[in-house]
Order: C-alpha cells, then sequence, then structure tokens
C-alpha cells in the first residue's frame, strides 16, 4: 500500500488518526488511512498514506488542527526514513 | 495447448482470468497474451508464487507468457480435499458499538489483508458489505491489489441493485446468492466479518 516516495505520518492515538483523517477529507486531499508498517513503532497501529506534492499542504492543515503526528518517514526502497520535523 | 488473450484488460481481471483457465484445466500449460507493464507483472508474480514456471516472449503488441508445471494439478488436488477460505463480509463495519470506529476498524483491516503473506481464496461482500467494493470506497485500491494476488472478489447483485450500485461497482464481479451458498458450504473456512 505504500510507494517508493509516499509519506507516511504515523500517530500514537486513535482519535487524533480520526481527526486528522476528516479533516484531510473535507479538503479532498488524497490521503489513505493505512495500517501502520511493522517497521515502524505505533501504539494505535493507525497512518496517513500521502504523497510528495500534497506534504506541505497537508502538515500545515494538521499544524493548525494541533493534529501533527507524532512522526513522519518518507519510503525509500525497503526502508523508511524519519523526516525530521514535520513541515520541514 | 489453451491460449488466452488478456490484452486490453484492466488489473485484476488479467489474473482473476488466468486463474479461473489454471483452476479449468489443472496440468494443462496454458498461453497468456497480456499487454505490458502491471497485467504482465502481476500474471507472472501470481504464477510463480503458485509454483508454476513461466517462459515469456515478447509480440509486436505485448507479451506471451507460457504458464506450465505441475503446480494447477497440486493446485486443484488441495481445493478439492482441503477446500477454500472464504470470507464474507456482511457490513461496511467491522464489531458493533460505534459505526465510525466499525468503519475505520473495516477499512483497515482489508488494507491490512494486503501486508499478510496469506490471503482467503474469495471475498464475498453482501448488504452494506458492496459500499467496499463500489465507487467512493477507500479500499479499491487494496482490493485490486488482493485481485491481483488471486483473490476472487464478488459483490451480491440484489444488494447492488438495492442501494442502486450495479452500475458503481469498481472491484471484483456480481455475484447471485447461488454462488454465494455453494461457496460458504463448500469452504474449508468461512471467515465472517
Amino acid at each position: 500500500m505504500i510507494n517508493d516516495g509516499d509519506y507516511v505520518a504515523v500517530f500514537n492515538n486513535v482519535h487524533r488518526v480520526m481527526k486528522a483523517e476528516k479533516i484531510l477529507k473535507e479538503k479532498r486531499l488524497n490521503i489513505l488511512l493505512i495500517p501502520a508498517p511493522r517497521a515502524l513503532k505505533s501504539d494505535c497501529g493507525l497512518a496517513i498514506r500521502y504523497c510528495l506534492a500534497d506534504r506541505p499542504v497537508i502538515e500545515a492543515l494538521l499544524g493548525e488542527a494541533g493534529l501533527l503526528p507524532e512522526e513522519i518517514y518518507r519510503k525509500q526502497g525497503e526502508e523508511f526514513i524519519r523526516i525530521d520535523a514535520p513541515g520541514a | 495447448m489453451k491460449t488466452i488473450d488478456c490484452r486490453k484488460m484492466t488489473c485484476p481481471m488479467p489474473v482473476v482470468t488466468v486463474k479461473k483457465a489454471l483452476e479449468e484445466s489443472p496440468g494443462q500449460a496454458l498461453t497468456v497474451l497480456l499487454d505490458d507493464g502491471p497485467p504482465r507483472e502481476n500474471v507472472a508474480r501470481f504464477a510463480v508464487n503458485r509454483g508454476f514456471t513461466i517462459e515469456e516472449t515478447p509480440l509486436d503488441d505485448g507479451y506471451a507468457i507460457l504458464i506450465s508445471g505441475s503446480a494447477g494439478e497440486a493446485i486443484a488436488i488441495r481445493k478439492e480435499k482441503v477446500g477454500e477460505t472464504v470470507m464474507l463480509i456482511a457490513s461496511d463495519m467491522l464489531g458493533e458499538g460505534s459505526e465510525e470506529l466499525g468503519r475505520l476498524l473495516l477499512k483497515n483491516f482489508v488494507n491490512t489483508l494486503v501486508e499478510v503473506a496469506e490471503t482467503p481464496d474469495r471475498m464475498l461482500f453482501v448488504n452494506t458489505g458492496v459500499f467496499l467494493t463500489t465507487e467512493g470506497s477507500e479500499v479499491l485500491e487494496a482490493l485490486e491489489k488482493l485481485g491481483n494476488r488471486g483473490v476472487e472478489i464478488a459483490s451480491c447483485g440484489v444488494c447492488l441493485d438495492f442501494f442502486n450500485l450495479r452500475d458503481k461497482l469498481r472491484s471484483g464481479t456480481v455475484t447471485n446468492m447461488f454462488t454465494i451458498a455453494e461457496s460458504l458450504l463448500k469452504a474449508r473456512s468461512v471467515i465472517r466479518l
């Protein structure tokens, strides 16, 4: 479900991820709620997938709503690269 | 030797068609004509994963894949003796209680199936379960991936009609209660969601 170059925002709380999904869906952004990859630690096991082109607007919206994810990763080959600061 | 032309088919139909042909004629070699790209890759991966030998030949228009080996007989015997795993999805929610949480859980379950090595042989969608196979569903990408791995996806025709969704079906085929009943009765295990 995660293609090379995709971004994965990992949340540790089901209410936060549900709120985040709702906000992003209302803006008709191309996101997908996915199971957090096994390689990444997640308490609630949920993540949101999006692409590079949508990254600035998605992270800005989540920041405004106080819903920035705990961790953001980029899929690179078989690995997940931790992206330092959300919105950076 | 049988030849089937799967060119101009969109995924996952090439894999679905090849799977059906292999099951109908176990042990017989099969030549499949395919468009290059995902249809060719998906059918080749499907055949190799099931233990068949493949031989690819480029054509002016696409590729020919010769699928051979005894894996078909083994699959047919296993299917006859052991039976299939059938998943019955009878709702657009997983569990009872919060509808919002239930929808999230079912969506997450189907998306998780893609990441799991074991897959069901067949997924049957009835009642509000058909919301998952029709336009607007958030698991269409996952269902396409499962279809490419040989999972048969079928939606209840009466249910599609009831919700006026027959022309909005975006994954798998339309089925009827005879097929659903037979599938459930013949299955090795039925997983009801």
